[in-house]
């Protein structure tokens, strides 16, 4: 990306805010909704964390590391790829059309389609819950562990993005398939929070190689609590989650453009 | 003639998914990965546990695919055919309920009378695949199912108003996407959608037990799976016919101010 193009997609977000802020309640109701959205998530993992002690063989302080990573994956998911979660609407509306005629890739003018105020409800909450777990641990926080976790939290943006991309080239093609991305939402929140050993083998299979879920916060948080070699997954495909967010979203980019090639249009 | 156009009404939703096979498979797919993760969840969590907040494993397991299945009675997408209330603000069609012979307020209640009784086949079809591979227990008697039909109609009544409530609230807000994102969250914590309201905290209890939200599906489920006893089965039944009741007078009212200020965006 040039210099002016990042200058001008600055300036199209700075007025993305204000035009978001021109209806003040709605504003905070979706700073709220967003706070709302990942309290749902915390409010899931403690009843059952404090329902059932010693979940799949962690220790709690342990397992809060999970829904600490993927919401704060998550939240700034929402803040800066977000938008793909919402394609179906723009393309409804016939709004790739109109994206198609403009001199600026399509995708970023998705992205650029209006400001996600709930992400800064999702960021806070993310962010203190993983101050609450960092905290809380017992783990000895040295650099190198700073560091993965970092790329851990990356690299689980990038992996949600790209599972999300994948949903919005389906929907280019079949505006129904965007049906799809409720449910993948529903499912990164509901089996993304807690370590998916204590499911059947076959059905964590399926969450890790079907739909890689376990890769987004389960494997690294695997990796910095010592249950790396108890995951079910080589120790090394474990350890390379944040890796395979990165290739999984330079996969679903490749993928984009040619689902764009293929874009027919729902209004004929 | 009445009826031609109640059931005109009422399969406007089921219709356009009819139409879609693609959606219907969509919908079928979802339903049974989704029940098979949540039943592999629960026994995963019951694997060193016997019994808690008072639901051993298989009242567990039950009670939450029983709610998954619950979840299709009202779960048909409106928003693709750009019929959500929300929607219809958005973009002014709004007016033409209002233009309709029939009122507003029939169509809203025959449309959502078609949309569960389509979601209770979806429901009930994966009910009796469960109950015939053993995912779910069978009810312990007839008089539990009896109870529990009793309760979930009224349940179901009730989630009718609560989501009338939220639709009804965008003829007074211009923008109010994260409102209903709120609400619809409240209603599905408070419901027992996410997790049995019996896990949680007895204040949490005791909160949510003054709300509309446990009489759509908590109430049903928990007599379903014995949480609730039958000797106590009347209390709740009452309380959820009274919800029904009140709800009932209000969303009267609030479709009486609705009308006097159709606010349509954008034509």
């Amino acid at each position: 990306m040039s210099l002016k193009a990042v200058r001008i997609v600055w300036r199209i977000s700075l007025l993305n805010i204000r035009s978001a802020m021109e209806y003040r309640t709605e504003f905070l109701l979706n700073i709220a909704a967003g706070a709302i959205w990942q309290v749902s998530v915390i409010v899931f993992a403690t009843v059952l964390l404090a329902r059932f002690t010693g979940m799949g063989g962690w220790d709690s302080s342990d397992v809060l590391l999970i829904p600490a990573i993927r919401m704060l994956a998550h939240g700034l998911f929402v803040l800066v790829l977000g938008r793909l979660h919402f394609i179906g609407r723009q393309i409804q509306e016939g709004m790739i059309d109109v994206y198609l005629v403009r001199p600026m890739p399509v995708y970023r003018q998705v992205q650029l389609a209006y400001f996600p105020t709930n992400a800064i409800g999702d960021l806070t909450v993310a962010a203190g819950l993983m101050a609450g777990a960092l905290s809380r641990s017992h783990l000895d926080w040295t650099v190198g562990r700073i560091s993965y976790l970092i790329a851990a939290v990356l690299g689980g943006m990038l992996l949600e993005a790209a599972l999300f991309a994948v949903v919005a080239c389906a929907a280019l093609r079949f505006p129904a398939a965007d049906y799809w991305s409720r449910w993948l939402e529903e499912l990164l929140g509901t089996f993304g929070s807690y370590p998916l050993n204590v499911l059947p083998k076959a059905v964590g299979g399926l969450l890790t190689y079907g739909l890689p879920l376990a890769f987004v916060a389960y494997f690294p948080a695997a990796v910095l609590t010592g249950h790396g070699h108890t995951t079910g997954v080589p120790y090394w495909l474990a350890a390379a989650s944040p890796l395979l967010g990165v290739l999984a979203y330079l996969a679903t980019r490749l993928l984009w453009r040619w689902s764009l090639r293929h874009y027919a249009g729902v209004n004929g | 003639m009445a009826v031609l156009h109640a059931w005109r009404a009422a399969r406007v939703t089921p219709l356009g998914e009819l139409h879609t096979p693609p959606r219907m498979t969509a919908v079928l797919v979802r339903l049974a990965v989704q029940v098979v993760l949540v039943a592999s969840l629960w026994h995963g969590l019951y694997s060193h546990t016997s019994t808690t907040a008072g639901l051993d494993e298989g009242q567990a397991v039950t009670y939450a695919v029983l709610a998954v299945l619950a979840s299709r009675l009202r779960e048909l997408d409106q928003y693709a055919g750009r019929d959500t209330v929300l929607q219809h603000m958005h973009f002014g069609t709004i007016v033409y309920w209002y233009l309709r012979p029939l009122p507003p307020q029939r169509y809203y209640a025959l449309r959502a009378l078609g949309e569960q009784l389509y979601g209770l086949a979806w429901a009930l079809g994966g009910f009796a695949v469960c109950l015939a591979a053993g995912v779910v227990e069978p009810p312990r008697s007839a008089a539990v199912a009896g109870v529990f039909a009793v309760s979930l109609l009224l349940g179901q009544w009730v989630l009718y108003y609560v989501m009338l409530v939220l639709d009804q609230m965008c003829f007074f807000t211009i923008r109010n996407n994260s409102a209903m994102l709120i609400l619809i969250f409240v209603q599905n914590l408070l419901s027992g959608v996410y997790a049995p309201l019996w896990y949680f905290p007895d204040w949490f209890i005791t909160l949510s037990g003054f709300l509309p939200f446990q009489a759509t599906l908590s109430v049903p489920l928990s007599i379903y799976v014995g949480r609730i006893q039958l000797a106590d089965a009347g209390v709740q039944l009452a309380v959820q016919a009274a919800w029904v009741v009140v709800l009932a007078l209000f969303t009267r009212w609030v479709w009486r101010q609705a009308a006097r200020r159709v606010i349509s965006q954008g034509g």
